[in-house]
């Protein structure tokens, strides 16, 4: 009487694992290394006047780091911070300042070593730890773009470095060769950024805003966003209630029309063209960067970047 | 054995992943802001505190389990969801600075950043300072925002700190000619000059 169930968890568990460690190439990872090198050297040069007074605790800073750390403490006394490093910096005779630029340095560095693949392993963890202490230490000046980062930066780090493309593999021949499990961190990424849009389009459809094209209005003339000229916005503005309602089709569609290999090229191009528009119209560069660089991460090998991939699929 | 642990590791993770998306949506759902009748927000708040209790967030804030949790929340990037700009994009908040000097003249000043970056982070920090509930976090926060002006100006007598929101007009309203119009929250005034024989500390 109990047979059916256990060949029904079999076979579905049997599905699970193929679908969870298809086996997959390592350009997915090359790619997410590459990006969220840039990324991380972008954020680095973006902050780079205002580095210091962000993060700076009283009285010199924009806003106290101790007040912005005391506000993490009410979450978790646990979370990585700046004020970490410069309780250390403290002990070794260096100040605040001091420890401030060097956390700067580091993490500019630690993204160019992404960016070429130098030390991969250990620029993905140094990384990903800098850029978490600087984000939870200046937690009322973050947005979505550091959520993403470090969403990518977490699952970089846990992934199996290095990729062929990278120094540490042409001068150490250090390369992973488990497609599997290449495949399965792949998989992660990829299930992560299905989350991500469905409930970004769920939570847009759920509103007004986003059907009537008030929301794209108010998104494209609110300081600091609007860099497209009043006069343009306003001759376009029969056109917002669409473009409204096909963002949050993209993104709730996202997680039905990625997958299938008839789909997926329209939805991806789709999906990168609406965050180079977010870029180029709302100035969310880094923003536009990031989700552009995950999702072609995710979801570009075996479709556009990849020939050897799409040759292995079929 | 190996694809055992990671398959739970990714089952643990997920169930976080959307857990807290939907914990999003349901605090979504109980400030009213949807389609939905209000005569449901009890249904939502039932449900966000049952999400919250299953991610360890109705425990005690010093219980090491909730600690931990929210721990591996900040460190993998999953402690928020992801209604960027959902359901409808937020009224901002304007902070205009109003400089008081002995001789009586009176100068305005903004909050100022250098880059384009920090200006985009800015915003995120005044939409917190006009939407927060905590008064004394908010007037603590404006004080430390016009003690750098006074830096600026340690010549000001007293330093006057007006927060308001910015309502936007909608697109017709625009069309007629109608431009952004501020509600007031609050006026917050700071004397930063030193006492005798004291520095001072904002």
């Amino acid at each position: 009487m109990l047979r059916p169930f256990p060949d029904c968890l079999k076979k579905f568990w049997r599905a699970a694992e193929e679908f969870l460690f298809a086996p997959s190439s390592d350009v997915w990872l090359s790619i997410l290394r590459v990006v969220l090198g840039v990324q991380i050297i972008l954020y680095c040069l973006s902050l780079r006047r205002d580095w210091n007074e962000v993060f700076a605790s009283t009285p010199q800073g924009f806003l106290s780091r101790d007040l912005m750390e005391g506000i993490l403490n009410v979450h978790s006394h646990f979370v990585p911070r700046l004020g970490w490093l410069i309780s250390i910096g403290g002990y070794l005779g260096l100040s605040e300042q001091r420890v401030l630029g060097l956390c700067w340095i580091t993490l500019l560095i630690a993204g160019g070593a992404l960016l070429v693949g130098l030390f991969c392993r250990a620029a993905a963890v140094l990384a990903w730890l800098l850029y978490l202490a600087a984000v939870k230490s200046g937690s009322l000046l973050t947005y979505g773009v550091d959520n993403m980062t470090t969403i990518g930066l977490f699952y970089l780090a846990l992934a199996p470095l290095p990729d062929r493309f990278s120094i540490d593999h042409k001068l150490r021949a250090q390369r992973t060769q488990d497609r599997h499990r290449l495949g399965f961190f792949r998989r992660v990424l990829q299930l992560h950024l299905c989350v991500v849009y469905f409930f970004g389009g769920l939570l847009k459809c759920l509103g007004p805003g986003w059907w009537n094209g008030n929301s794209m209005w108010r998104a494209l003339t609110r300081p600091p966003f609007d860099i497209l000229p009043m006069d343009f916005i306003l001759s376009a503005r029969a056109w917002l209630p669409a473009i409204g309602i096909t963002v949050w089709i993209l993104e709730l569609g996202y997680p039905i029309f990625i997958w299938p290999r008839r789909t997926r090229a329209i939805w991806l191009t789709s999906i990168l063209l609406m965050h180079i528009g977010i870029g180029l119209a709302l100035g969310l560069y880094l923003f536009a960067s990031i989700m552009i660089g995950l999702n072609l991460a995710a979801f570009g090998p075996g479709l556009i970047l990849d020939r050897q991939e799409i040759q292995d699929a079929t | 054995m190996r694809r055992h642990l990671y398959l739970l590791a990714l089952a643990i993770h997920f169930y976080f992943v959307v857990a807290i998306a939907w914990l999003d949506v349901f605090s979504l759902l109980i400030r009213g802001v949807s389609w939905f009748p209000s005569s449901l927000e009890k249904v939502w708040s039932g449900a966000g505190e049952a999400t919250a209790a299953a991610l360890g967030q109705s425990l005690d804030n010093s219980n090491a389990i909730r600690q931990t949790l929210t721990t591996y929340f900040h460190c993998a990037g999953i402690d928020g969801g992801y209604g960027f700009f959902a359901p409808a994009v937020p009224s901002g908040a304007k902070l205009v600075f109003e400089l008081h000097y002995a001789d009586g003249h009176v100068e305005y000043e903004l909050p100022q950043v250098n880059g384009h970056a920090a200006g985009v982070r800015l915003t995120t920090l005044l939409g917190y300072i006009g939407t927060t509930d905590y008064e004394q976090l908010r007037e603590v926060m404006i004080k430390m925002l016009a003690y750098r002006v006074w830096q600026e100006h340690p010549s000001a007598k007293t330093i006057r700190a007006v927060l308001g929101s910015i309502s936007q007009p909608t697109a017709s309203e625009a069309a007629r000619g109608s431009s952004e119009s501020y509600t007031f929250i609050g006026a917050y005034d700071f004397n930063f000059q030193p006492e005798p024989n004291a520095s001072p500390v904002p």
